[in-house]
């Protein structure tokens, strides 16, 4: 299968001078479609970091990434805001759902960005969608008014209701008791098998990171290690 | 679209800042509409009482010779500005009464034509208006002085020496005391009997215009076509034009200082909301919303604020203006439907510049800060 994502040399140095910081020192590989990949690594290795200029929120010092076979380094600010809102979704350790307005509006922003209106199958999608996070009538609340939990569901569906190629987690259940983060693995697991979404999750948690199909392990900004979980599995 | 969905939610999501910055616009503009209505209505009426019923221009030869009538139709033809240009003969006559002699400035010409300047037919207050031979129209302040009213005699001595006869056919109220003691009126035919002048001649064409104010430019325009000395009201009234103009300065001076409290109110809310909703923007770029769609967000708060507090503000300012009315003043403020549409547009544009400020930090923010702060 084709590789959806090439992350090629891809180095990030904060600051200037003495106060400098290389946060990233040249890392590559590659996700094919329809992986279910995990990033893990010390709090400070540059897990954040990777995943940020992964999802074009932030541009590398060098090197490239290139998404569905599109170098996206060369893309001006317009470009990597329609990338990120048709071909990526973002699940992060805190929600950042918009408190104004309510579930099914969160759930659908995307779509609206993108200057589509919520009518017939998009709808249809976005009711699925509910479905598929346990949010069935819960969609004219107020983002405010969920608990934890729910607001994660929420932030999942508007991270999927574009249906895009690869998703992009960091964290997501940091936030999250035990219940819960097994609920949203779940989810994720799910939705990668069902709608072949390709997944690739930060996390510090190894024993989340084992429930993946893949484990690239991140050390002082180096890629130290990309192993296929059952490698893994059977080393530990 | 989805910009102003955003914008609206924004402003109903803090509903007492917006409520607040609402009312301040609308006092502000309410105070523009006010003032800017009273002086406006204040100097419409001095303006009317100093030339509404006089003219503005008067062409005549400067050597005191006569010019032909035709100029008046042809002043009309060749200047759009002009409202009306009527042939007079003027000359001053002298009533004796008692052992007093009194100069009596005369104006002679069809009434239809000295109606369309001086307004006399709604000006009258005893006896009619009527200017047939040996008519004459006097004022009010005259027939009070020296006793004579409406079908009295009015025995006059012109220019030459000779006598005439005049019957009184009406009294008029020109509102200004010099034009009641002093003017009369008597019909083209009259006038030219005393000055002896042909059918053709006159002594003066006199001019009104659409706007007064046009005078200075129109006024060397006719004298130089008709090759006659031209006088302009302007030059005549300087002291009452640079006090109009005072006012006026002092009326947008106000109505400046109104606009830069209006603006700075607008400003520093929409700057306390893009602060405030700093994180919902980066959100927003995150999942793709474009710098510029980003950037409306904040413009099209500002228009909501902007036309809700215009709409209110004119609403105040007329309830103001009504108010007015019910005072014990002998003065009507007119509500002034173009001044009051410069105001709402000024209203719009100025929330909409004082907006410029939070939608380019907007625009210009990095989702990463947002997304990296947690
Ligand atoms: N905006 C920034 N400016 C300067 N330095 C930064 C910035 N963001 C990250 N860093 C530095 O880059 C390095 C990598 O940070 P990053 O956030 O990627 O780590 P992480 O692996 O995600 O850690 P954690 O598990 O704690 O989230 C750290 O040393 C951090 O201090
Ligand atoms: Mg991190």
């Amino acid at each position: 299968m084709a590789d959806l994502l090439v992350v090629d040399a891809i180095e990030k140095t904060y600051g200037e001078g003495d106060t400098a910081t290389r946060a990233l020192k040249g890392v590559s590989f590659t996700v094919a479609e329809g992986e279910f990949a995990s990033i893990v690594g010390q709090s400070g290795s540059g897990k954040s970091t990777l995943l940020n200029l992964i999802g074009l929120l932030d541009t590398p010092t060098s090197g490239q990434v290139l998404f569905g076979g599109k170098n996206t380094t060369t893309l001006g600010r317009k470009g990597r805001a329609r990338v990120r809102n048709e071909g990526l979704g973002f699940v992060f350790q805190f929600h950042y759902l918009l408190p104004e307005f309510s579930v099914w509006e969160n759930l659908t922003m995307p779509a609206q960005i993108a200057g589509r209106t919520v009518t017939g199958e998009e709808r249809d999608r976005a009711l699925q969608t509910l479905t598929l996070l346990g949010l069935e009538g819960l969609e004219h609340k107020n983002a405010n008014q969920l608990s934890g939990g729910q607001k994660q569901r929420v932030a999942i569906g508007r991270a999927l209701m574009n249906r895009p190629r690869l998703i992009l987690a960091d964290e997501p259940t940091g936030n999250l008791d035990t219940a819960n983060t097994a609920v949203v693995y779940e989810l994720f697991r799910t939705i990668n098998a069902e709608i072949g979404t390709t997944f690739l999750i930060v996390t510090h948690d190894r024993a989340v990171a084992q429930q993946t199909d893949r484990i690239l392990e991140v050390r002082d900004g180096e890629l130290v290690q990309d192993v296929r979980n059952d490698y893994v599995a059977a080393d530990t | 679209m989805l910009s102003l969905r955003i914008a609206a939610r924004f402003l109903r999501s803090s509903p007492g800042q917006s409520a607040l910055i609402i009312s301040g616009i609308a006092v502000g503009i309410a105070t523009q509409i006010f003032v800017g209505s009273l002086i406006t209505s204040l100097q419409a009426d001095l303006l009317d009482a100093a030339v509404g019923s006089s003219p503005h221009i008067t062409l005549r030869a400067s050597d005191g010779a006569t010019i032909s009538t035709y100029f008046a139709e042809d002043a009309e033809a060749m200047e759009p500005r002009i409202s009306t240009a009527i042939a007079v003969r003027t000359f001053s006559a002298i009533y004796a009464s008692g052992g007093e002699s009194v100069p009596l400035a005369v104006t002679g010409a069809d009434a239809a034509d000295l109606d369309s300047i001086y307004g006399l037919s709604e000006r009258i207050t005893t006896g009619s208006y009527r200017l047939g031979a040996d008519e004459a129209l006097v004022g009010a302040r005259f027939s009070e002085t020296y006793d004579i009213e409406a079908g009295d005699a009015l025995e006059v001595l012109l220019p030459d020496g000779q006598r005439a006869d005049y019957e009184i056919a009406g009294v008029f109220d020109l509102g200004q005391g010099t034009a009641n003691e002093r003017f009369a009126f008597v019909g083209a035919t009259t006038a030219a009997g005393a000055l002896g002048m042909n059918d053709d001649e006159c002594s003066a064409i006199q001019v009104q215009l659409t706007d007064p104010f046009d005078s200075a430019e129109v006024a060397p325009v006719l004298g130089e076509a008709f090759g006659v000395e031209s006088l302009d009201w302007q030059a005549e009234n300087e002291e009452l034009l640079s006090g109009l103009a005072a006012q006026s300065g002092s009326s947008i001076m106000i109505q400046i200082f109104v606009l830069v409290a209006v603006a700075l109110g607008i400003a520093s809310t929409l700057a306390i909301s893009a602060v405030q909703k700093t994180r919902q923007i980066g959100i927003l770029k995150a999942i793709g919303m474009g710098d510029s769609a980003a950037g409306r967000i904040f413009l099209w708060q500002a228009a909501l604020l902007g036309a809700g507090g215009t709409l209110g503000g004119i609403g105040l300012g007329y309830g103001l203006i009504w108010g007015f009315s019910l005072a014990p003043v002998p003065f009507s403020i007119r509500p002034e439907p173009t001044f009051i549409a410069i105001s709402a547009a000024i209203g719009v544009s100025v929330a909409l510049a004082s907006s410029v400020i939070p939608a380019r930090s907007t625009s210009r923010l990095d989702p990463i800060e947002v997304i990296q702060s947690g």
